[in-house]
């Protein structure tokens, strides 16, 4: 039973590797007032792109460096069209989400073209020396992680710092609060804007990317599988903070790996509540229901700057 | 009677012109899709050619072409009503998991009505599926001020998981010993009718063609519908002029959700004829997809459907000639919106001489009275 435990625990920290590090960019996109619905679709192509580079260049560093490029680029387009454009930033990412979506289906033959199997890639190492892995509990829960979940466990910490403690930061809080007061103290709102948009889309590729490469090692079409709007789920649960944001993505890891297991083992509980749990657990966030739940004041409107 | 032209829903004529900008995105997004298509080998006109001919050039393709504008009719017509009230129902694949559960509920029990009683009771029934899956965000939109986008978008992925739950056992609506898990098979009495004998093209088109028109009358020509677009057109000058906004906006999100629900009653009722796990996958947000191309014109929603619809029809026989995989469609309908969204509908930067116009005669509106 413990060790089913401890299994359990490492499965949840892996499961939620992705979403932490998807909401950080998450974080930043809409604290400068930008929805972006398109992180699943950014994910998703950083996952191929990091398939990809893997197989090209047998470099995780150099694949993961390319998700994030991709992802990023996703992202510009979100933000030409949102900002620039002030186009509606729901149509426009879920447009991001079906280009995603066919072009992904549609490179997945070409990807693995020329291969009479399913080629090996390399996979994000395991750092930690044989002893650390053998410590009970932190041993299998940490230690034996690819050094990608330390980096998805590493990353809410430095982007709470940034947006908290440094000037950039509070620049990026205040365009999503007050554009008006940014634009006074004379920092251009629409170059913040893109900063956080395209941030998002970074660390959704790199999300993406260690969706594919911490331990399966392929690509799968719609691998995603919603992850990206789970990652939207995060964001109003852990307040738009980077740490609760990475804590929310945690405990829907747990749910999915309890999941997992509910349908070999045969819970009690019907699996498929403990997976919409969180879901509604955002909606009685955002009724008030668990405390205050304020979203960055102007996320969702176009920025107009001609309107005081 | 002036009044009404200061609002935004144009007629026939009005259709036309605002559609030169969408049918522009389309060309530069069969242009660049193009690219791709040269890139895989292939002539790209021929692709295209082969594409039109799957799509209307036979008795299968046409029906095939309808089979699948159906759903994003009815999730665009859904999209569309909240659209024209400044609402985005991005719940449309909740909606239409929870028309598949409420229809299939009473369409797989045998009740004592004649047939057609039977099928209209199944609709109905996914229609009020949808309305109490907009209950919630209708709610919390219109009296908490909680923006309806992140609440019918998480009650999507409740959505998916409460059908997953019912069509495994123990749920009643689960079949016995399913090889995969589903619900029995629709009753015959409850079935949509097929409209082509030999095809699965089926009377849910008709029933998204007909509410397209309903709709476009309703929202036209009559005082419901003029609030309703008074209400996504100025919401002050809604309130000046002593339209109960709240009680509008919860209105309209419920008829949008049950409009939704409708899509699912269509793919269950006339397409798979039970329910299943991930009976949709991605459905809502083509929904928005669609709305978008046609600017939120109901009328414009069915030529949009049938366009998207098309695409996918042809990509088939697009993969057999040419061999490019069918995901190309969705490749081109992204593309085409992203450049609608690019260029713009008149909306973006600062406005024709007629907008401005329609701003005065709304200041007026609002302020005059």
């Amino acid at each position: 039973m413990e060790s089913s435990i401890v299994d359990l625990l490492a499965a949840s920290v892996r499961l939620a590797a992705p979403l932490m590090i998807a909401g950080v960019g998450g974080v930043f996109t809409e604290r400068v007032g930008i929805f972006n619905i398109g992180i699943e679709g950014m994910m998703l192509v950083g996952a191929m792109a990091g398939i990809w580079g893997s197989l090209a260049t047998e470099n995780i560093w150099v694949a993961s460096l390319l998700a994030m490029v991709v992802g990023g680029l996703l992202a510009a387009a979100h933000a030409f069209l949102t900002v620039s454009r002030r186009a509606n930033q729901i149509v426009s990412g879920a447009a991001i989400n079906l280009f995603a979506l066919g072009i992904t289906n549609l490179l997945n033959t070409p990807l693995y073209e020329g291969y009479k199997y399913r080629p090996r890639v390399d996979l994000y190492p395991i750092l930690a020396p044989q002893w650390l892995q053998e410590v009970p509990l932190f041993g299998q829960v940490l230690f034996g992680q690819p050094v990608i979940v330390w980096i998805a466990i590493f990353l809410p910490f430095i982007a709470a710092w940034v947006i908290y403690r440094t000037s950039f930061g509070l620049n990026i809080r205040a365009t999503g609060e007050h554009p008006q007061a940014v634009a006074t103290a004379g920092i251009s709102v629409i170059r913040m804007k893109y900063i956080g948009v395209i941030l998002s889309g970074v660390f959704a590729g790199l999300g993406g990317a260690t969706l594919a490469l911490a331990d399966l090692g392929l690509f799968a079409p719609n691998m995603t599988a919603g992850r990206g709007f789970a990652v939207l789920a995060t964001l109003v649960v852990g307040k738009w903070n980077p740490i609760l944001v990475a804590g929310a993505g945690l405990l829907l890891g747990a749910a999915d790996a309890i999941a997992l297991r509910a349908q070999t083992f045969g819970f009690a509980i019907p699996y498929q509540l403990l997976v919409m749990l969180p879901y509604l657990l955002t909606i009685a966030a955002l009724a008030g229901l668990v405390g205050r739940t304020v979203p960055p004041k102007t996320v969702g409107q176009p920025y107009d700057p001609e309107k005081i | 009677m002036k009044t009404r032209r200061s609002t935004r829903l144009s007629g026939l004529g009005g259709l036309v012109i605002p559609y030169a900008r969408p049918l522009l995105a389309i060309f530069l997004a069969l242009l660049v899709s193009a690219v791709f298509i040269i890139y895989r080998g292939a002539n790209p006109l021929e692709a295209y050619k082969a594409m039109l001919e799957g799509a209307f050039g036979s008795r299968a393709g046409l029906a095939n072409t309808g089979v699948r504008a159906t759903p994003l009719l009815l999730g665009g017509l859904a999209v569309a009503v909240g659209w024209q009230a400044g609402l985005l129902n991005v719940g449309i694949e909740g909606q239409i998991y929870l028309g598949g559960i409420f229809s299939t509920a009473i369409a797989i029990s045998p009740l004592p009505v004649p047939p057609w009683l039977h099928l209209l009771i199944a609709i109905i029934a996914g229609f009020i599926g949808g309305v109490v899956w907009g209950l919630i965000p209708a709610f919390l939109k219109a009296y908490r001020g909680i923006s309806e986008i992140v609440v019918t978008l998480m009650l999507n992925y409740v959505a998916i998981q409460l059908t997953s739950l019912v069509v495994h056992e123990p749920s009643p609506l689960a079949k016995k010993d399913a090889f995969y898990p589903q619900s029995p098979i629709i009753l015959p009495s409850a079935q949509l009718p097929i409209l082509i004998k030999g095809t699965s093209l089926h009377a849910g088109l008709i029933i998204g063609l007909v509410l397209g028109v309903v709709i476009y009358f309703v929202l036209r020509y009559t005082n419901f519908g003029f609030r309703i677009r008074m209400l996504g057109g100025n919401i002050n000058a809604a309130r000046y002029t002593g339209i109960n906004v709240r009680r509008l906006m919860f209105v309209v999100i419920l008829i949008s959700a049950g409009i939704g629900g409708l899509g699912g009653v269509g793919e269950v009722l006339g397409l798979k004829l039970a329910l299943y796990d991930y009976f949709v996958v991605g459905l809502g947000y083509d929904s928005i997809a669609v709305a978008l191309m046609a600017n939120g014109h109901p009328l414009g929603v069915i030529a949009t459907s049938i366009f998207f619809g098309a695409l996918r029809a042809g990509a088939g026989k697009m993969q057999v000639v040419a061999g490019i995989e069918t995901p190309i469609a969705a490749v081109i309908q992204a593309l085409a919106v992203l450049f609608v969204i690019g260029l713009g509908f008149a909306k973006v930067g600062r406005g024709s001489w007629r907008e401005k116009k329609e701003d005065e005669a709304k200041e007026v509106l609002a302020h005059g009275e």
